[in-house]
């Protein structure tokens, strides 16, 4: 092997790994926040002086990120099929006709204020877990089927035609050439979804979704900021370190886009 | 720019195919309007209504009418054509038109006028033929090639309609029941929640336009700004209102000036410094985005015919990156409308307060009071503002 290969490669080893630097510190970060904050009875205690109760304890922190992190991420999961599946759908040749329509639709569900739709889903739904479910599908819906369109729209059209000249079928196209070209866009989208997400989540506290926007509410119902910064704050990690894994994960794919 | 701008509209079926969007829709519809109760009726405000469908409601004739309005455009989206399309969206309008007086019968049907207290709900039908009739209008619009302002239009129209039915003959549906309890207070919340608005969004038009020229000016600014507004968007929204209590009501206790200016921990302040820090990130994205993604051909051009610098910023730098900073004022306002909702929750009054009181009360009209002119807001807003950016387009309409 050439010496100047081995460089590229060394550094390209160096840049994965830097890019996973982030997502363990703030996790790490997390992580301490989550045992830390029932112990730091003194730090919140200067925060609000004249409060007995500092630190929210009706339900314990690491309940609430895992319920979080639940209903966010079957948001997410059905979001994404749902989005991708529609966008896969409207590029194809028979689908064409709902392009407008499903762009126009996903576009919509961005107007739609996520209060809104939560206030609407609980008569029907009722309280709970779902309505918050279904807010966040509607609100995270636009940035997953804007950027798979787009990814896919931008694959150039000789590649297409020349994976079908050596004899690929169309299945195999899309799953060979068209969608790991689209990957970086479609990704990228699943980042800005799943971020917003996660803080519009804490609104599910309002229609009784047990949450990390618990003691938001807590606190803003008590006039006790300690439980407001609390919340905010972890919500706030679970966010960043969410988003750096999306990072990490751009960077690697386009290392590997760029590699092959 | 929005993305549907940067889709090819298909052309008008030459070949007479038939559109598959229109007669899926009216399948969906036909079903919705079968399948799903069409209204409900309780017996007073609290209790669950009675689920009621579509024959019992609107008595056979009323169906069948419905049914061949809605299988009408469906035949009418088997050959298309453009007389077809606009006799579709005449039947769509006319589905839109009918809505209240289906109401009307149903209320003359199903309530009886001896319980002062009982009232009709609209039901799940109801409001996915209204939904799906929306989404038709829309793709009807792509297929005829017409501009934004005709849907808005024509919405408009039927608004009017609705208001004055609702306002003349409705008088046992719940929503207008829930209203005429608290006229006075709605129109309040309304005007609070539109000043919230328009304040926190041309404030932020404002600073959002300076720290992107700014950004410009000087780069190093440029990563910061945006790695700290990026960071304000991760803090939920909830959370922004909550921790501005404490600080504000620090503030207005110690500082007598600042009390007397109208500063306090809950109300008005915390919920405009908390929108307006929400609202810049979209605007200074946007209108950084919109004044870098000018042509730097347009700008030597411009420099050659003799423009100096600052001519060329407002004659031709401003107006071509005017859609695109229109549509960073959009997305903001949209989001701001949304978000000043949450801030009920501060005392800051708006149409949020409805939607948490009626949740605390479980009074689902209430809420729906609530969340319905925000839901409306929000649209008009997106189309009003969608449609100043299309006719702002240097070289016109697409």
């Amino acid at each position: 092997m050439k010496p100047d290969v081995k460089r590229v490669i060394r550094s390209t080893q160096a840049t994965a790994m830097t890019a996973w630097l982030w997502p363990f510190l703030w996790g790490t970060l997390l992580a301490i926040c989550i045992v830390g904050i029932p112990h730091a009875q003194g730090i919140f205690q200067w925060i609000e002086p004249d409060v007995r109760q500092v630190i929210y304890q009706r339900t314990p922190f690491y309940v609430l990120l895992e319920r979080h992190v639940l209903v966010v991420g079957v948001a997410a999961v059905v979001t994404i099929s749902l989005g991708v599946g529609a966008g896969i759908a409207v590029t194809r040749r028979k689908g064409q006709d709902f392009l407008p329509l499903v762009s126009q639709l996903a576009s919509l569900g961005q107007t739609f204020p996520p209060v809104a739709v939560l206030a609407l889903a609980v008569p029907v739904l009722g309280f709970g877990t779902l309505p918050i479910i279904v807010a966040l599908m509607l609100y995270g819906l636009l940035p997953i089927v804007r950027n798979t369109l787009a990814g896919l729209q931008d694959v150039d059209k000789d590649i297409k035609t020349a994976a079908r000249a050596v004899g690929l079928t169309p299945l195999q196209v899309l799953y060979q050439v068209e969608l790991p070209l689209a990957a970086p866009v479609i990704l990228a989208g699943i980042r800005t979804s799943v971020t917003i997400n996660i803080a519009t989540a804490a609104l599910g506290a309002t229609v009784g979704a047990s949450n990390l926007g618990d003691p938001i509410i807590a606190g803003i119902i008590n006039n006790n900021m300690a439980y407001v910064i609390q919340g905010a704050l972890v919500i706030a990690l679970l966010a960043l370190t969410v988003d750096s894994v999306f990072d990490a994960l751009q960077t690697r794919l386009r290392l590997r886009l760029s590699s092959s | 720019m929005s993305l549907l701008d940067a889709l090819p509209t298909p052309r008008l079926g030459r070949g007479g195919y038939p559109n598959a969007v229109l007669i899926s829709l009216s399948v969906v519809m036909l079903a919705a309007v079968w399948g799903l109760d069409t209204v409900s009726v309780a017996p007073n405000r609290i209790v669950q209504g009675e689920s009621v469908h579509v024959q019992n409601a609107f008595g056979w004739p009323g169906a069948l009418l419905v049914s061949l309005l809605v299988i009408a455009l469906g035949s009418l989206a088997y050959q298309p054509s453009r007389i077809h399309y606009w006799a579709a969206l005449g039947v769509v309008v006319l589905l839109l038109v009918l809505m209240p007086f289906g109401l009307m019968v149903a209320s003359h049907f199903l309530i009886d006028p001896e319980l002062p207290q009982a009232r009709l709900g609209i039901g799940g039908g109801y409001w996915v033929v209204l939904f799906i009739s929306l989404l038709g209008i829309v793709e009807l619009r792509l297929r005829l090639g017409l501009k934004r302002l005709w849907p808005v239009f024509i919405l408009s129209g039927v608004g009017l309609i609705w208001w004055l039915c609702a306002w003349l003959w409705l008088k046992d549906l719940a929503l207008v029941q829930e209203f005429k309890a608290r006229d006075h207070q709605f129109i309040q919340a309304i005007r609070q929640h539109i000043i919230l608005v328009s304040t926190a969004v041309s404030v932020s038009v404002v600073m959002g336009t300076l720290l992107a020229l700014l950004m410009r000016r000087f780069a190093r600014l440029q990563k910061v700004a945006f790695a700290l507004l990026n960071f304000l968007q991760t803090i939920p929204s909830l959370a922004l209102f909550g921790l501005l209590l404490a600080p504000l009501a620090w503030l207005a206790a110690n500082v007598p000036f600042l009390a007397k200016v109208g500063v306090s921990g809950i109300g008005n302040t915390p919920a405009l410094i908390a929108l307006v820090a929400y609202s810049l990130l979209p605007m200074v994205r946007n209108t950084y985005t919109a004044l870098e993604e000018v042509s730097p051909d347009t700008l030597e051009a411009a420099s050659a015919m003799g423009m100096h610098r600052i001519q060329r910023f407002w004659q031709v730098r401003l107006p071509l990156a005017l859609p695109v900073l229109l549509e960073g004022v959009r997305i903001t306002t949209v989001q701001a409308i949304g978000l000043t909702a949450v801030a009920a929750l501060i005392g800051a009054g708006g149409l949020g307060t409805f939607i948490f009181q009626g949740l605390g009360q479980a009074a689902m009209d209430m809420v729906l009071l609530g969340a319905l002119p925000i839901l409306i807001l929000a649209l008009l807003v997106d189309a009003g503002l969608g449609a100043l950016a299309e006719a702002l387009r240097p070289g016109g309409v697409q």
